[in-house]
């Protein structure tokens, strides 16, 4: 008797005393949750929930892949195809590009296709051409508000369509509305381009991907800025970025196969004796017609887009051209176009002046992957370039920005390697809030009052969307600083760093492999320890009526030329250049009169002017009045812009209405060196886990309590 | 001596068993709780204000509310579907259409606290989703679907309103990790205009 109640005691005992351990870790558990909403301890308690983040960034999803719904209730089908041919024509300094885009429809619906595609800066967009079967549709230039209307109309009549509309100053968007099932409809375009001249080496480029972009900002109340169906991209509209859906294509993950396939031809006249040719990122073939003229293909038949295409040459020694003047008579006005080599670096009086140099590297999630890796490397070769009279800095941004030192240091030696050290240590992640580097950099420059030469090198792939935001920071705080820029990467926004160096006065240097990191930047910090030319200026000859842009002329530094188009009421006379060298001045005349006539000179001024017009929008000029210019001379030159768009209807309908037509995006290929998974987000991770916690837990709080119990009445009895 | 050494190991597991058994109370709890606390930043959020952080140093803020009266269910859905806001509540995935806009708007949740309702929807069952600005919609459940998390992908479908809700799936595993997802595609019932221009 005595025995069981003793037993019963015990048991109740650790029952209860199991009860209450259980009632403590429940009341743990509530005052826990409270507790999670205390920021101090919030932190550990979230422990948890970081280790489930990671283990996603593992998962290689690949939600760039983007398949599409069909009529057909729960099938998917891959977007359309596009295969991309471009033919480049130079001639001298002029270039003229035409790009054949092909769209397939693999599906057994009416499809729309839709693509992003980028071109180079200041590329002036004229014709648009629609080829179907034999026949080809011309496009026509109309306001972009009514060419949309044109083509949607098209587009609900089942009237075969397409459209070109200019989304930034480099990125453009074609629609094509109602592509038959199976069927393939090309589109072709053409724009007009001047090359670039660079200590003596011509360079070309054709941008091949767009890269995605990120957009900083919060994401406005949507219902007025919803961009209906042709934005397709995956960025959502944002404060500071409205038109984010619409230059953000889907993107493909790496290895589903070539995506937009390129081939890509070059016929070059250069009107010189061609020394070296080279392509700076792809094989090429090259056929030779004569010492001035070849024909460039690239070796591989098609290559993917995912990097851009760049073509130097150089002239044979004794043949450089040092200066060089097109031009053509439309309608009542001349049109020219000069280029002048200022002279030769050996007259230059070397005169070295103290410098304070910031450099600023992003280092977001988009420049993951060999870009961080070329930036480590340029940064790595710009600090050891210092000497030690210099002033420097490191600032780093990415979602935040941080610095080495408080304020800029000598370069000596323990400073440097100090620099180099952080310079190694740098990781690619993040976001990229660029606004606030900038202000930091032009900031940190105007605190110091040491009379330095203030330059910032900033190096980065310019993803970034919030353009405008990021000039009027350069324009109010550059005091006299001087901005360069540097891209890195295989697909940087050339169209904001080109902006920004020139809003900064500075210029923009483009390294696109690891290998050319070392050349590049040798060259670009050469050119920036020697300003050659500064004040030019430009008397044209009396009576004559001219609008010239660039308005102002830059500062030129060792190695660039001049480069400047012009609107003349009458082409006779001579023009006189002048600038200031050190301390002498330097001055040039350069004849007018020639009978040689060039196409596609007119259509470079006016983009040079549409681009100056665009600018003033940064200066607070009424939208209005600038949208009317640009819109004025678009339409006359017959060019893409902001406010004009080109559009081809066919006027045959081939759809009937009853078929339901079906959008899509395409595709477009990630640039070569990013890592998928940085970019984008996967399918979270859905399981807190929480019914495998209750249940084993249950059970094994059971399961203790029945093996404790049993193990004590079998004490007890042996007792 | 051994029985005694035994008990004291069942003492120990039982114990185990109760850190295991309070870590899931905790999570249901977390879950419940928060979506009280969103409530009064839901409240100003529809007053005008955005991004309205329900606390102080969160990283997050609610978009849309998200009702299924046939379920019993009223859920507040916050900004990001980091694992860090899917404790609290449902998350609309960035890079995808703002819930009540044009296309397909992913939303995602865990399926063992708020989306576990997700297992017993049917097809034509009615949500009610209501974004930020106030504006209410009506959509209907279409098609439920099961994916490798490795090949999901997202369909672009910008002519049409749609929610995608995503859980995990198996619903009955009882572990944390899983390889595929749910998915429930709801179609806008009606569309007031026509496509836009």
């Amino acid at each position: 008797m005595k025995d069981r109640t003793e037993n019963e005691f015990t048991v109740e005992l650790l029952c209860g005393l199991l009860m209450s351990i259980l009632a403590g870790f429940m009341i743990s558990a509530l005052l826990a949750v409270m507790v999670m909403f205390l920021p101090g301890l919030a932190r550990t308690a979230e422990a948890a929930d970081i280790v489930d983040r990671d283990m996603l960034r593992k998962n290689e999803v690949t939600r760039g892949s983007v398949l599409l719904q069909t009529e057909s209730k729960g099938l998917y089908r891959m977007a359309p195809l596009v295969k991309t041919d471009v033919h480049m024509r130079v001639n001298g300094m002029l270039v003229r590009t035409r790009v054949v885009q092909r769209f397939k429809n693999p599906g057994q619906e009416w499809q729309e296709g839709i693509y992003v595609f980028p071109l180079p800066d200041k590329a002036a967009v004229d014709h648009l051409r629609m080829h179907i079967g034999d026949r080809v549709i011309n496009g026509v230039i109309k306001q972009r508000q009514e060419a949309k209307k044109i083509y949607h109309r098209a587009k609900q009549a089942g009237q075969k369509a397409s459209l070109i509309e200019q989304e930034r100053a480099n990125i453009f968007t074609t629609s094509i509305a109602n592509i038959g099932p199976g069927e393939t409809v090309s589109i072709e375009i053409e724009y007009q381009q001047t090359l670039k001249l660079d200590k003596e080496h011509f360079r070309l480029r054709f941008p091949l991907v767009v890269a995605p972009r990120y957009i900083p900002g919060t994401v406005p109340n949507v219902e007025e800025q919803v961009q209906g169906f042709s934005g397709s991209g995956w960025a959502r509209n944002t404060n500071q970025v409205l038109d984010a859906s619409r230059i953000t294509p889907p993107v493909i993950s790496p290895g589903h196969g070539p995506l937009n396939p390129v081939t890509l031809r070059v016929d070059l006249n250069a009107g010189f004796q061609i020394d070296k040719i080279q392509s700076s990122y792809h094989r090429i073939s090259q056929e030779v017609q004569s010492a001035t003229s070849m024909t460039l293909t690239l070796a591989d038949k098609q290559v993917v887009a995912d990097r851009d295409f760049e073509l130097v040459w150089k002239p044979k020694s004794g043949h450089v051209p040092r200066a060089a003047l097109f031009s053509e008579r439309k309608g009542q006005h001349n049109y020219l176009m000069l280029m002048l080599m200022p002279p030769d670096k050996q007259q230059i009086a070397q005169q070295v002046l103290d410098r304070e140099i910031i450099y600023v590297i992003d280092t977001s999630g988009s420049m993951g992957g060999a870009s961080i890796r070329q930036a480590r490397r340029a940064l790595q070769y710009a600090i050891r370039e210092l000497k030690p009279t210099d002033y420097f800095n490191v600032i780093q941004f990415n979602s935040k920005t941080s610095r080495l030192y408080q304020q800029s240091v000598p370069a000596d030696q323990v400073h440097m390697d100090e620099a180099l050290d952080y310079v190694r240590s740098l990781q690619a992640s993040g976001g990229t809030e660029m606004a606030s580097a900038l202000h930091a950099a032009l900031e940190l420059a105007s605190d110091n009052e040491t009379g330095r030469l203030r330059q910032v090198v900033f190096l980065t792939d310019g993803s970034i969307g919030n353009e405008e935001a990021l000039f009027s920071i350069i324009k109010d705080k550059l005091g006299d600083s001087r901005l360069f820029t540097v891209g890195i990467g295989s697909a940087p926004n050339s169209h904001f760093m080109h902006k920004a160096a020139q809003f900064g006065r500075g210029t923009y240097t483009y390294i696109g492999k690891i290998q050319e990191v070392d050349e590049k930047m040798s060259a670009l910090f050469r050119k920036i320890q020697m300003p050659v030319l500064s004040d030019l200026k430009v008397e044209w000859p009396e009576h004559t009526e001219v609008e010239m842009w660039p308005a102002r002329l830059p500062d030129l530094y060792a190695g660039e030329p001049i480069i400047l188009s012009a609107r003349l009421s009458a082409q006779q006379g001579t023009v006189r250049l002048s600038g200031k060298r050190s301390q002498q001045r330097w001055q040039t005349d350069v004849t007018l009169d020639t009978e040689q006539q060039s196409s596609g000179v007119a259509v470079l001024w006016a983009r040079e002017k549409i681009a100056d017009l665009m600018d003033r929008l940064r200066d607070g000029s009424s939208v209005d009045v600038i949208k009317k210019g640009v819109t004025d001379l678009a339409l006359e030159h017959h060019l893409v812009s902001r406010y004009t768009s080109l559009v081809a209807v066919d006027e045959t309908p081939v759809r009937s209405i009853s078929e339901k037509l079906v959008t899509k995006a395409v595709k477009v290929s990630l640039p070569a060196g990013w890592q998928h998974n940085k970019v984008f987000s996967n399918l979270p991770q859905t399981a807190a886990g929480s019914y495998r916690d209750l249940i084993l837990g249950m059970l094994l709080t059971l399961l203790g309590c029945l093996l404790s119990v049993y193990f004590h009445r079998k004490n007890t009895h042996a007792a | 001596m051994q029985p005694k050494a035994m008990k004291l190991a069942g003492l120990a597991i039982a114990l185990l068993g109760m850190v295991w058994l309070s870590q899931g109370i905790y999570i249901q709890a977390k879950a419940l709780l928060a979506q009280k606390l969103l409530q009064s930043a839901w409240q100003q959020t529809l007053q005008g204000k955005s991004k309205v952080k329900p606390w102080a140093w969160a990283d997050t803020w609610p978009v849309a509310r998200l009702r299924v009266p046939s379920r019993n269910i009223d859920l507040i859905i916050l900004e990001g579907a980091t694992g860090r806001s899917l404790a609290f509540a449902p998350g609309h995935m960035q890079g995808t259409p703002a819930p009540g806009d044009r296309g397909f708007s992913v939303i995602s949740a865990h399926r063992d606290t708020h989306f576990a309702f997700l297992r017993n929807l049917q097809s034509g069952e009615t949500l009610h989703l209501q974004s930020g600005s106030g504006a209410s919609r009506t959509y209907q459940v279409a098609a439920m679907q099961v994916v490798d998390a490795d090949n999901a992908s997202v369909p672009i479908n910008a002519t049409d309103r749609g929610l995608l809700l995503v859980t995990c799936y198996p619903f009955d595993q009882l572990g944390a990790g899983s390889r595929q997802r749910y998915l429930v595609y709801a179609i806008e019932s009606k569309s007031p205009e026509g496509e836009d221009v």
